[in-house]
């Protein structure tokens, strides 16, 4: 370990587990998830269908538990892949009832323009 | 059976409003009854399994985890005291759905639903001993009100509802900042028979005693804060008119019967015992503000032209009598604030349901519109007659023990008794207390026992007596239900003299008998059966604990004994620095023995007598 | 249960609270008994859930009254009993009922700390209780006997709460003077003060009624506090409020009162008297608290005669006689109620004779007379006050009765100007005849009981020290008594035969008489025609009124009242030293304790003692007293009744005007009520508005501002929420981006 130590170059396999992917540092991973984020979250604003802005808020939740599943295995512990698998979970829950919600909205206004909703204004 | 029958008066009734949510809705007021009946039988039980013998200790004591980790556990057990009032709740439970049977005619399934969920949660807050219960209790009694208030009360009811929500909230939310406090102080502590975080009362009792005085006022004054809302204590008190204008007439019983009890019995369990020293000093504080409620609150009775509202502001002044007692923090003052809870309960609770009454027929509480009812409605009077005297005072009746004895506390509460301070020979006075107070606020205060007398007169001089006055067309203003004359409800069986002779009755001999299936129920002039069978218990409640209080005054002395103790011996404590020479506290029993005479171990075995019947049952550690 | 069985239970709840440590005090205990009297209790108890049962089923006969006057009689009996035994007449014994509030802290309290206080339902059985209840139950029973008669017309629910209302004034009334402690005593008071509201309230249609039965009850309350703070401090004193242990303990005191060393007594003993003394004046309707009892007139004649003239309001002076241990250890109490009973006896004198209504007079010569009775106990003859309260009792029950007959007689009329020569119309001998012995009495005509009662206070008046000021106005207050007694007989019961009747003709009973009342419409008319046409003729208006002469009931019980006000006179010649009350008294509370041997000698026998222009005033008196009587009455003969030809004009008349503004005020009650208005009631509810509007808009104010300050905030940020998805978005997306933005700067 020298004095110029950066993490985000270590790779997986220098910290010590076997290494599936050689090669492949912390960094890469944040970055496909930092990617991923992004594109969920520029689609998210700059699309007006309902279902895409769901799809995209998924992307960024996805985007997230990489990162949580990154670092967890860079620190050796399960606390993030756990939390993942209860993202997950949830993250199914909740794709029924909000694709159930957009549907209900679809026969209220037969359209999937988010535009279309402003009843929670102030 | 014995050992879960606390936990059962608080399952009962939310069982019963699952239940009743199942059922179809004509069987929403029978199946509340049942529950609340039920759950009256078992708080008969309860008593009857209670040792009273033993009544200053707590009893029929279950423990079952809540969230271990984190210290909670839903931890239950009754003194005297509170299995008093948790009987005074289970009794108003059958009344208050008996006089919602005609008033209440939509909705019925929400509003019985949350009547026995509210009682639950009342039940919850006066057999907790887990802090955290109690809490919880104590503020979920707040959602059931809110809906009763706000869905079935009169015409300003959101407002009403709303502004009870938020004001008892806020108090609350300070409160369980000073809670919190003592817990995490106690958890800092780690006393024997803890580890690490607990809400256990009487573990908590004992480590606030080495709360340092500067922190105790603090405490204190967070406690108060919260529990005095409720009370109502003047000045924080103007939420109470407007939600007991506003709520039902079961909403108001309950408000006045149980409700307002909370903030007392929450003073008198949590805010004395965890704060002993900083209540002896600020007594004559508390005393003044009190005194205030009783003679502001009373004032204002007597300019009321709404009735419901001349009988709420007199909740004020009542519970100001309540409070005094408290302050006075002697034997006499605390029995006399004790008293006062239930007899309040009874005698002011009787007046809302009389009220509501008339509501229901005249759908006015306008005291211009209604008069001289003795000759419409002799019954009704006679009841009403005798429930105002309960809540005058009257010796003989309830609310004079209870008032005697508040003001009788305050009187001998008093350091310059007998020590020459006043200019008078210095002479033994073995009726004195030590405290601060003293004759002149048992004498302003006793003022109130006058104003008393001139509002309720009033009240039963301009409804009772007098010519008869009826609101014109009183039978089309209601909001529940539309019109019904009144004049027509002389069915045979429910006709009386004063009916017969006042004639000018309105056309149509309408038959009184088909109220289970019309909307618009039809009540004839003078109360049935079963109104009068909701008054005759709390009439005989009120004569029996006037006449013969014995019992009720035993059930109570143990606890009433100890509580006055904890706050002498802080007082004392708190008087002296530490190291003078002291006055030789009784050693009490079963609290530890030896005393260095350094202020923390006197500190603590003020505490323990708290804790010291728990010692003997158990201890606290189980 | 009968009386054995009462007296078993009660002795085993007696001997449990004796081993449950009631510690006895070094003194004398009472010995238990008096067990008979516990019945009188139980009787009226009964008597009003009988009466309250005959109301819920709708009995509508004269049952009601036939059960009280039998319960009543049966209380008497029982007191009798007592008597007759000699149990309590020679020293005090104490019957004991069950535990009332009665509780005890040992066990728990620390020592010497609010020990516990006792206060149960027992009965103090002396010669003073005894005297008293002798007179509560007896007249009881005869005024029952009369209601029976006079409420007949209400016969019904009314007259079912009349009579349960006047049991549980029994009850209160027994509870008062029975009481072993101050607490029941207190209980008692209250009650009858219940009692007094619910009777005259009992034409509750009558707006006057219930002012009238409200102020009662509220002027009462004032006094009642200041006993409840007597009684709170003779606790804190004492450290219990139970007569034994309390007079035990002020005896401590008496020998340095006797003494005149009142700088040795604690100024809490002194006080308690004072405190006890404005209970005392409320409910016996002294100054400055009388004012209730002549608008109390507003009840039914019998409650009258009972509660507001015989016994209830002669509470305060049983109080006072009661507690006469501590009243003389304070050296201001006695000369204070002494001088509020001389000045009350003026006052309500001078009102008595300007007033036309005859219940008022009568009310307002209670007050005056009760005056009297404080004056006696005042200047130490607590035998006087006790014989005065005695045949005041039999001679101002039989006025009132007498007055309520003709009220009865006359469909309600009671202004003297518009009855007169009561006496010729047949059918009234009894009542007439009645009330020319209550007269007498009243006005202190020689060999009359009052006469000599009367006496006794006037010439210890004299004979006290320091007092003589207060004989002479008593004397002066007997004139004025002897006048207008007088001037009510004059005018209403002899002279020309004319009558007008009242406007009431039982239309005041409780259920509404609507129609009834309009059936009598003619009569209706009489209320505002005044004086003038009563001249027209003997009976009055349109003819076909005829007063209907009382019954059988109200006649017995108007001759057995007027024989005892003849023979109680030989009450005071009974026994050695003033008579059978004064034996009485002396067996009791109420006893002046022996001087103290050392006092007796330096004082002197005898040259303490005042004179009456140099005589003795016990010899002189007699003749002085009478005189001043006989003046009085001469008066009243001479503006009354010689050469008056009508009804409503006088000579009286005639100087009226000359007084000018005296008598107008002596009219209006010197103004005392529009006094207090003013003064008093006025003033509160003014506050009680303006603490109203504090309430709504200060303390109320400040809440809802504390609600209105975010809600404006809220207001003025709400279009920020457009409430378009997209909108919160990018706000979120921006926000995350300035956090960002942040971290990197600050990283850097």
């Amino acid at each position: 370990m020298s004095a110029t130590f950066d993490p985000l170059m270590v790779t997986i396999a220098q910290a010590g587990a076997p290494a599936p992917m050689a090669g492949a540092t912390l960094a890469h991973y944040l970055f496909v998830s930092a990617v991923m984020f992004a594109l969920g979250l520029i689609g998210f604003l700059t699309r007006r269908n309902l279902i895409i802005m769901f799809l995209c808020t998924e992307l960024m939740f996805q985007a997230a538990g990489i990162a949580l599943i990154a670092f967890s295995r860079f620190h050796l512990n399960h606390t993030g892949e756990t939390f993942v698998i209860f993202v997950l979970t949830v993250a199914a829950a909740e794709a029924a009832m909000a694709l159930a919600l957009v549907v209900l909205l679809f026969r209220r206004r037969e359209s999937l323009d988010a535009e279309q909703w402003d009843e929670m204004s102030g | 059976m014995a050992q879960s029958i606390l936990i059962l008066l608080i399952v009962v009734p939310l069982a019963f409003a699952a239940f009743l949510a199942w059922m179809p809705r004509k069987h929403a007021p029978a199946i509340a009854l049942m529950g609340t009946s039920l759950a009256a039988l078992l708080g008969v039980y309860t008593a009857l399994i209670f040792d009273w013998n033993l009544s200053g200790r707590f009893q029929l004591e279950n423990t079952v985890q809540w969230l271990p980790s984190l210290g909670v556990a839903l931890q239950v057990g009754v003194d005297g005291v509170s299995l008093l009032l948790v009987l005074l709740t289970l009794l108003l439970g059958p009344i208050c759905v008996l006089c919602s049977v005609t008033a209440i005619r939509e909705r019925i399934k929400t509003y019985y639903g949350w009547l026995l969920v509210l009682q639950a949660a009342m039940t919850g807050v006066f057999v907790a001993r887990d802090l955290i219960l109690f809490y919880v209790c104590f503020e979920f009694t707040l959602v059931p009100m809110f809906i009763l208030i706000s869905l079935y009360g009169s015409t300003n009811r959101r407002r009403a509802a709303i502004k009870f929500f938020l004001y008892t909230f806020t108090g609350s939310i300070i409160a369980l900042a000073g809670l919190v406090y003592v817990a995490w102080f106690a958890a800092g502590r780690a006393l024997p028979g803890s580890s690490g975080w607990t809400f256990d009362l009487d573990i908590l009792m004992r480590a606030a005693a080495e709360l340092p005085p500067s922190t105790q006022a603090w405490v204190l004054g967070a406690l108060l804060l919260g529990f005095a809302v409720k009370v109502p204590l003047f000045p924080l008190h103007t939420w109470l008119p407007l939600a007991h204008t506003e709520a039902p007439t079961a909403g108001s019983v309950i408000l006045a019967g149980v409700l307002l009890k909370l903030g007392t019995y929450g003073i008198f369990r949590l805010a004395i015992p965890f704060a002993p020293a900083a209540f002896a000093e600020y007594a004559p504080m508390l005393a003044g503000l009190s005194i205030v409620g009783i003679l502001y609150g009373g004032l204002i009775c007597w300019v009321q032209t709404d009735v419901k509202k001349l009988v709420a502001y007199s909740s004020v002044a009542h519970l100001g009598f309540c409070v005094l007692g408290m302050t006075a923090g002697n034997e006499i003052g605390l029995t006399g604030s004790v008293l006062y809870m239930i007899n309040h309960g009874l005698s002011t609770g009787a007046l809302f349901l009389l009220i509501g009454m008339i509501y229901e027929r005249y759908h006015t509480r306008d005291m211009a519109k209604l008069g001289g009812l003795a000759a419409r409605m002799p019954v009704w009077s006679t009841f009403m007659v005798f429930f105002v005297m309960a809540s005058v005072g009257l010796p003989g009746l309830n609310g004079f023990i209870s008032e005697v004895m508040c003001l009788l506390g305050a009187f001998q509460a008093s350091d310059n008794w007998g020590s020459g301070a006043w200019g008078s020979v210095a002479d033994a006075m073995p009726g004195a207390t030590p405290g601060l107070l003293g004759p002149w606020y048992a004498a302003i205060a006793g003022v109130g026992m006058i104003i008393a007398a001139m509002y309720l007169l009033q009240l039963t001089g301009k409804v009772v007596w007098g010519p008869l006055v009826e609101p014109t067309g009183h039978g089309h203003g209601g909001r529940d239900h539309g019109g019904h004359g009144l004049g027509g409800h002389d069915s045979a069986e429910h006709s009386t003299a004063a009916a017969s002779h006042a004639g000018g009755h309105g056309a149509g001999g309408a038959d009184a008998s088909h109220t289970a299936t019309s909307d618009k129920p039809h009540l004839p002039t003078d109360l049935t059966p079963r109104e009068i069978g909701i008054l005759v218990p709390l009439a005989v409640l009120c004569l029996a604990l006037g006449l013969y209080p014995k019992p009720v005054l035993y059930a109570i002395d143990g606890s009433v004994a100890q509580t006055a103790n904890l706050i002498r011996e802080a007082g004392a404590l708190k008087a002296r620095p530490a190291g003078s020479p002291q006055v030789e506290p009784a050693p009490v029993e079963g609290a530890p023995a030896e005393s260095d005479g350094k202020a923390s171990a006197m500190a603590e075995e003020a505490a323990g007598s708290v804790a010291a019947g728990d010692a003997v049952t158990g201890g606290p550690g189980r | 249960m009968t009386a054995t069985e009462l007296s078993t239970f009660t002795l085993t709840l007696a001997s449990l609270v004796q081993e449950s440590g009631h510690a006895a005090p070094a003194h004398s205990e009472p010995a238990a008994g008096g067990m008979a009297t516990l019945l009188v209790p139980v009787f009226t108890l009964l008597g009003t859930v009988l009466c309250g049962l005959f109301a819920a089923f709708k009995v509508k006969s004269k049952l009601p009254a036939w059960t009280t006057v039998l319960l009543l009689a049966a209380s008497f009996a029982a007191i009798v009993y007592t008597y007759a035994t000699g149990q309590g007449t020679t020293s005090p014994v104490i019957a004991h009922g069950f535990d009332w509030i009665s509780i005890t802290w040992g066990e728990f309290g620390s020592a010497g700390h609010g020990h516990g206080i006792a206060a149960n339902f027992s009965f103090y059985v002396d010669a003073l209780t005894l005297l008293w209840m002798l007179f509560v139950t007896g007249l009881g029973t005869l005024i029952a006997l009369y209601a029976s008669e006079y409420m007949s017309h209400d016969v019904g629910a009314g007259y079912c709460r009349f009579f349960a209302a006047f049991n549980l004034f029994v009850f209160s009334m027994s509870c008062l003077v029975m009481a072993d402690n101050f607490l029941l005593l207190y209980l008692g008071w209250e009650g009858v003060g219940l009692c007094s509201y619910l009777l005259i309230g009992y034409f509750y249609k009558k707006p006057s009624a219930v002012a009238a039965a409200k102020k009662a009850f509220i002027v009462n309350r004032i006094g009642d506090l200041g006993l409840a703070l007597g009684v709170f401090l003779i606790y804190v004193q004492f450290g219990s409020v139970e007569y034994k242990a309390v007079f035990a303990e002020a005896g401590r005191y008496i020998d340095a009162a006797r003494a005149g060393h009142f700088d040795q007594i604690p100024w809490q003993v002194q006080l308690i008297p004072l405190l006890l003394m404005v209970g005392a004046f409320g409910k016996s309707a002294q100054l400055p608290l009388y004012v209730w009892l002549p608008d109390a007139m507003e009840g039914p004649t019998p409650v009258s005669a009972l509660i507001h003239a015989a016994t209830m309001v002669t509470a305060g002076v049983y109080l006072v006689a009661r507690s006469y241990p501590l009243f003389l250890c304070s050296e201001t109490a006695l000369p204070v109620v002494a001088w509020v009973g001389t000045l009350t006896a003026l006052l309500a004198a001078t009102i008595g004779m300007a007033q036309f209504d005859i219940k008022r007079i009568m009310a307002y010569s209670t007050v005056s007379q009760l005056g009297y009775m404080f004056a006696g106990l005042g200047v130490l003859t607590s035998t006087g006050a006790a014989f005065h309260v005695l045949t005041h009792a039999f001679f101002k029950a039989l006025l009132f009765l007498c007055c309520g007959a003709v009220m009865h007689g006359f469909a309600g009329q009671l202004d003297l100007r518009k009855l007169s020569g009561v006496w010729k119309i047949p059918g009234w001998k009894v009542v007439s005849v009645g009330m020319l012995i209550g007269c007498a009495n009243l006005s202190g005509f020689p060999l009359t009981p009052g006469f000599f009662s009367k006496d006794m206070i006037l010439a210890e008046a004299f004979v006290t020290p320091g007092m003589a000021a207060i004989g002479w106005l008593l004397l002066l207050t007997a004139g004025l008594t002897a006048y207008y007694t007088f001037r009510v007989f004059f005018r209403v019961f002899v002279g020309p035969v004319e009558y007008e009747p009242g406007d009431e003709l039982h239309a005041h009973d409780d259920h509404g008489h609507d129609g009834h009342a309009e059936a009598h419409g003619t009569v209706h008319g009489h209320g505002d025609s005044h004086g003038h046409s009563a001249a027209t003729g003997n009976h009055g208006h349109a003819g076909h009124f005829h007063p209907h002469a009382p019954g059988w009931a109200i006649n017995t019980v108007l001759a057995i009242l007027a024989t005892l006000s003849i023979v109680a006179a030989g009450l005071y010649f009974m026994g050695d030293h003033g008579g059978w009350a004064a034996n009485m008294v002396h067996h009791s509370t109420a006893a002046l304790p022996p001087a103290p041997a050392d006092h007796a000698a330096e004082s002197g026998a005898g040259h303490a003692h005042g004179s009456f222009l140099g005589m003795d005033p016990h010899a002189v008196m007699y003749y002085v007293s009478a005189v001043v009587g006989f003046i009085g009455i001469g008066v009243a003969f001479w503006l009354h009744f010689a050469g008056r030809t009508t009804a409503a004009t006088s000579r009286a008349d005639a100087l009226v005007p000359k007084l000018g503004a005296v008598a107008r005020a002596a009219q209006h009650k010197w103004y005392v009520d529009e006094i207090y208005d003013f003064l008093l009631v006025k003033p509160l509810w003014v506050l009680s508005h303006i603490f109203h509007l504090i309430d709504a808009l200060l303390v109320d104010g400040l809440v809802d501002f504390a609600g209105w300050v975010p809600r404006t905030v809220g207001k003025v940020i709400r279009p920020a929420q457009s409430g378009l998805l997209h909108g919160y978005a990018i706000g979120m997306a921006g926000g995350l981006a300035v956090l960002l933005l942040i971290v990197l700067l600050a990283v850097t």
